[in-house]
């Protein structure tokens, strides 16, 4: 891949990196900040990418790596920080988006998103917001493509059961 | 859950796989079959769908918070950083050893003899601020060029050089001064220092070649001590100065370090338009640091040189 070609899939899947790492993270600031890690390290690695490789699926993979990294670092700091705190856990206020935009039913499934563990957190976020296909978040994910499925399955049975005490579920989706 | 029928239980996965649309038809027949006899599992189904839309909107909905655009204007202007920086290399074993070849975008920044076949122990690690990324496919044609001129085919390199990480601009003017001496020539350390101005610093300009980035292509192999000793290369690899030297039809005496044979060259004296044999007019006891020595008259013609009118190099040549 040539140089220029670099810029090209910089235009092409660096919004869509962005959004995947802001929605696992639930911050905006490291989203900028992982994204551009993401971009780079792609960067650096694309030359010994083997032509037709699936550039958008590699790109995942070193988004989720980085996340991962991330979130072992997050967990680190959480505890350190519990630990100093008296006033208890601190409540994570999610992720602060748009939620004006949804219904309320959307917002709780997002909340509940925001929650889970991460490998399913990321399964979930890269088979159903993203659409990958269960090959490449296996990749992602350093397991098989079985196992991303069951991980995608696990956060469904698990938002499934936080609608639970919700009175009703929107049966129509919002158009 | 656990407190569902075994035939619930069971056919819960399939369940999930045909809310989600991923059920294979034979599955999904069956699941159908089941929900259509089971309330409860119908209004599984039925929730798993409603979450499919729920999750639907999400994918739909603008991350308000989210806004990439300043995140990608960092990343551009660091992805230009990062270009001028970035040095790809190779490693490659040759006839001479193990080699490492680097490049920039600016051209060649490093040609480096290795004592194994890993960049575990290359200078490359001290070029300052450089991102060194390993890429044999895009050094692999400089590698070639190599092999070419090892092998005899190619006298000399096109390459564009990459000098930033020079030691300093005395050793630049050092490089630049050797990088003009032709194939198939010796000169001594001591016309360089004379080339770029500064006749005494003999010394200076040896250590500057000691620490030539790019050998091979920039020929430090053809500067040789004031007495026709090959001094050194690279450090201690005196035999490869040699082999290049031989390769290139310099006859050089073997035992010790090696001593280019001087007698059996032609000469140029400074920069005259001519070459003479050694022992035309005083030549034969002019010092080194003002000639330039050629291993046949091929490679003195080859840079545009005339054979000398009195001592007529092309009448008597030097006697093999």
């Amino acid at each position: 891949m040539a140089e220029d070609a670099f810029e090209a899939v910089v235009a092409t899947h660096h919004a869509e990196i962005h959004r995947y790492l802001a929605r696992v993270t639930g911050r905006a600031g490291d989203a900028d900040d992982l994204s551009q890690e993401t971009f780079l390290r792609a960067f650096r690695a694309h030359r010994q990418l083997p032509p037709g490789a699936n550039v958008r699926a590699w790109l995942f993979t070193i988004a989720t790596n980085l996340s991962r990294n991330y979130f072992r670092g997050e967990t680190r700091r959480r505890r350190a920080h519990l630990a100093a705190s008296t006033d208890g856990p601190v409540t994570d206020a999610g992720w602060p988006e748009g939620e004006a935009l949804l219904s309320e039913a959307s917002a709780r499934v997002d909340r509940i998103i925001a929650g889970l563990p991460h490998k399913q957190r990321l399964a979930f976020t890269m088979r159903k917001i993203h659409q990958l296909d269960y090959e490449a978040i296996g990749a992602s994910l350093d397991c098989s493509a079985e196992s991303a499925r069951a991980h995608v399955f696990q956060a469904l049975r698990k938002i499934r059961r936080g609608l639970d005490d919700l009175a009703t579920v929107q049966t129509e989706p919002s158009p | 859950m656990n407190r569902m029928p075994p035939m619930c239980r069971e056919i819960e996965p399939d369940l999930l796989a045909v809310a989600t649309g991923e059920a294979a038809p034979a599955r999904a027949e069956v699941v159908e079959a089941h929900v259509s006899r089971c309330a409860p599992c119908r209004d599984e189904l039925r929730q798993y769908r409603a979450i499919e839309g729920l999750v639907a909107d999400l994918r739909r909905a603008p991350l308000a918070a989210a806004d990439p655009t300043l995140a990608r204007a960092q990343l551009e202007s660091r992805l230009a950083d990062l270009k001028t920086r970035l040095v790809s290399f190779g490693v490659f074993s040759s006839p001479l050893g193990p080699i490492l070849i680097a490049r920039s975008e600016q051209g060649v920044s490093m040609v480096e003899y290795l004592p194994s076949e890993t960049a575990a122990r290359s200078r490359l690690a001290r070029l300052a601020g450089a991102n060194a990324v390993e890429d044999e496919a895009g050094t692999e044609g400089l590698f070639r060029d190599v092999l070419d001129y090892l092998g005899g085919r190619r006298t000399r390199f096109e390459w564009s050089l990459d000098l930033r990480w020079a030691r300093s601009d005395f050793q630049r003017r050092v490089l630049d001064a050797t990088s003009r001496l032709p194939y198939g020539a010796v000169t001594s350390y001591a016309h360089i220092a004379r080339d770029i101005g500064v006749p005494t610093a003999t010394r200076a300009v040896a250590q500057a070649l000691r620490w030539n980035p790019v050998p091979i292509a920039i020929p430090c192999h053809r500067v040789i001590g004031s007495s026709g000793d090959l001094t050194g290369y690279a450090g201690s690899k005196v035999s490869l100065k040699q082999q290049l030297l031989a390769l290139e039809g310099v006859p050089v005496a073997v035992g010790g370090a090696g001593r280019v044979e001087r007698r059996a060259m032609y000469v140029r004296y400074l920069a005259e338009a001519e070459y003479c044999v050694p022992t035309c007019g005083v030549l034969a006891t002019t010092p080194l640091s003002e000639l330039t020595l050629f291993g046949s008259r091929e490679r003195a013609e080859a840079i545009g040189l005339a054979p000398c009118t009195s001592c007529r190099p092309d009448l008597h040549p030097i006697p093999a």
